[in-house]
């Protein structure tokens, strides 16, 4: 863990397309709110899943029964990644570039957002480097969306 | 190799295609032209065809969403089915794949099949709102969209990157494939680019929009549609145009094992559709006399010259930097130009690319002897956080 805060509170009003919260990710979202991150998990042997999904490791119940959310650490590593030159949608307009990348979660999933913080790859090919979930709160929207920045 | 009993019992003998800028008409009109004019190609009458399937990217644009006001309605087909067929790019494969139930069952004698976008001129029209490219086409409910996930490219950049990162494979060697598309175009009068030949270090200059893709990495937003009939061998023998027979399709998921194992960002869908298609066709990879692969960026036709076997995973660059894909080199792809240089109908592009070589109509580009060629499709959604997209293989040739 770095010693640099994982929250950062936004009061600017959300410009950008809305969260896509639904029956199946509500969890995962209401996780976000109070800052931990939330992968689902099968009950039997552990394995991990982000999004939802039936475990690949066994004839599941109906409706992944032995499934649950759980807390993770919300650490992984940078799997890809690319960099935004150009808005394509007006909520974007002023982000200036920025870093979007795949994260490879210490438990398995791939999970993506923006980097934050002044650590950035040097290009395309220096990938792999530790990252942590930032926990971005928009109060006034009533959501948190989660960034990742590099910690190593 | 034996063949599969069905490879060759069916054949493509009529081709209608309405390229360039369409402004002041909408898709359904164009559909309309493009389907007319296929059945003329085909020596046919509307009174012919018994069955139309309105080929369609799933989630994306469109104003023929009303069944009433489909193309065939519009064109006075009296057909005994009309649906809707297709997944983003993936549409002619699957419509094919589709349309031999109907004929094998002698539910009917022939099919049209068509597909129209008009992208291009409402991207003229999102430009007067301030906004860029194809923002009338915006899918929603994407994980990433608040995230800055905006549009294909900020999601397929990801597979460019990672394939660059795991296997070395430089920029200039994306734009390899870039101007070797381009060398095609212009020999082909109905691209969008034909008389505007570009060089690697014009690709290296172009704008980034998302690193690692330039601008010149990127397929073009079109206006357009291409219609074509598919009918039964024994019936081909009358056409008036040379038949391109069905010799094998196959298919192939992203979702089956490629997600899963993390490898859909350097790999495609190849595996089980080239087994199936090929193995259907009883032929093998040195039978294929050109290519049509699937576009929409340039790392997409690395990864299936690659896939395929054209080259060893991970030598793509160095292989499209010898030219090999290039008018003169070893395996031709792209030859119309491709979703990169000629236009961007889906997988129709190739389609209509690989009949006219089968035909013998592809003019200044037309490979010699062509007797094989291989047409894919793509196209999927983004299931957090990665494509899962559909691989579609389909083989034509000149002799059943």
């Amino acid at each position: 863990m770095s010693n640099e805060p994982n929250v950062i509170i936004s009061n600017a009003p959300w410009k950008k397309p809305l969260p896509n919260i639904d029956e199946d990710n509500a969890a995962f979202w209401d996780g976000l709110k109070k800052h931990k991150f939330l992968v689902w998990k099968c009950k039997k042997c552990g394995a991990s899943y982000w999004p939802k999904a039936y475990c690949q490791n066994h004839e599941n119940e109906p409706f992944a029964a032995n499934m649950e959310w759980a807390e993770v650490s919300g650490k992984g590593k940078i799997f890809a990644f690319n960099t935004h030159h150009m808005a394509f949608d007006a909520g974007f307009d002023d982000d200036g570039e920025f870093i979007y990348a795949l994260v490879e979660l210490d438990e398995g999933p791939l999970v993506s957002s923006t980097l934050v913080g002044p650590k950035k790859p040097k290009d395309t090919y220096d990938i792999g480097q530790r990252v942590e979930v930032v926990y971005e709160d928009h109060p006034a929207e009533g959501f948190t969306v989660p960034r990742f920045r590099i910690v190593d | 190799m034996p063949k599969h009993p069905s490879s060759g019992k069916y054949a493509i003998v009529g081709l209608g295609v309405v390229a360039g800028a369409q402004p002041g008409r909408s898709e359904r009109m164009i559909a309309a032209e493009a389907a007319r004019l296929a059945i003329l190609d085909a020596g046919l009458t509307p009174k012919d065809i018994g069955g139309a399937i309105d080929l369609r990217r799933s989630g994306g644009g469109g104003d023929r969403a009303n069944y009433t006001d489909a193309f065939s309605r519009v064109l006075g087909l009296k057909n005994h089915f009309y649906f809707v067929c297709g997944r983003g790019g993936a549409l002619a494969g699957l419509g094919i794949a589709t349309a031999l139930s109907f004929l094998d069952r002698g539910i009917v004698n022939y099919v049209c099949l068509m597909g129209a976008v008009t992208d291009w001129s409402q991207a003229q029209e999102s430009k007067k709102h301030g906004h860029r490219g194809m923002d009338h086409a915006q899918k929603r409910g994407y994980w990433g969209k608040p995230l800055g996930d905006q549009r294909a490219v900020s999601h397929h950049s990801w597979m460019a990157a990672r394939h660059m990162a795991v296997y070395g494979t430089t920029s200039r060697q994306l734009g390899a494939i870039s101007v070797a598309e381009r060398a095609w175009a212009c020999k082909n009068p109905e691209a969008k680019m034909y008389g505007r030949p570009i060089t690697v270090e014009d690709h290296q200059n172009s704008p980034v929009v998302v690193d690692p893709y330039h601008l010149l990495d990127i397929s073009l937003v079109s206006d357009g549609g291409i219609a074509f009939i598919l009918t039964t061998a024994d019936r081909a023998k009358d056409s008036p145009k040379p038949p391109a027979f069905v010799l094998g399709q196959g298919f192939g998921e992203v979702s089956a094992e490629l997600w899963w194992d993390k490898k859909n960002f350097t790999h495609m869908a190849v595996a089980p559709a080239k087994q199936q298609a090929f193995g259907q066709a009883g032929i093998t990879l040195n039978d294929i006399d050109c290519c049509q692969f699937y576009d929409c960026f340039t790392a997409e036709v690395l990864f299936q010259l690659e896939d395929y076997g054209f080259c060893k995973k991970g030598e793509g660059g160095p292989f499209v930097e010898s030219g090999a894909m290039a008018p003169g080199g070893s395996i031709p792809v792209n030859t119309s130009g491709g979703l990169l240089s000629c236009y961007h109908l889906g997988d129709l592009t190739g389609m209509a690319e690989s009949i006219r070589q089968i035909r013998g109509e592809a003019g200044e580009r037309q490979i010699k002897d062509c007797e094989v060629v291989m047409t894919t499709g793509h196209g999927g959604e983004l299931l957090s956080p990665g494509m899962c997209s559909i691989h579609t293989c389909t083989l034509l040739g000149r002799h059943a």
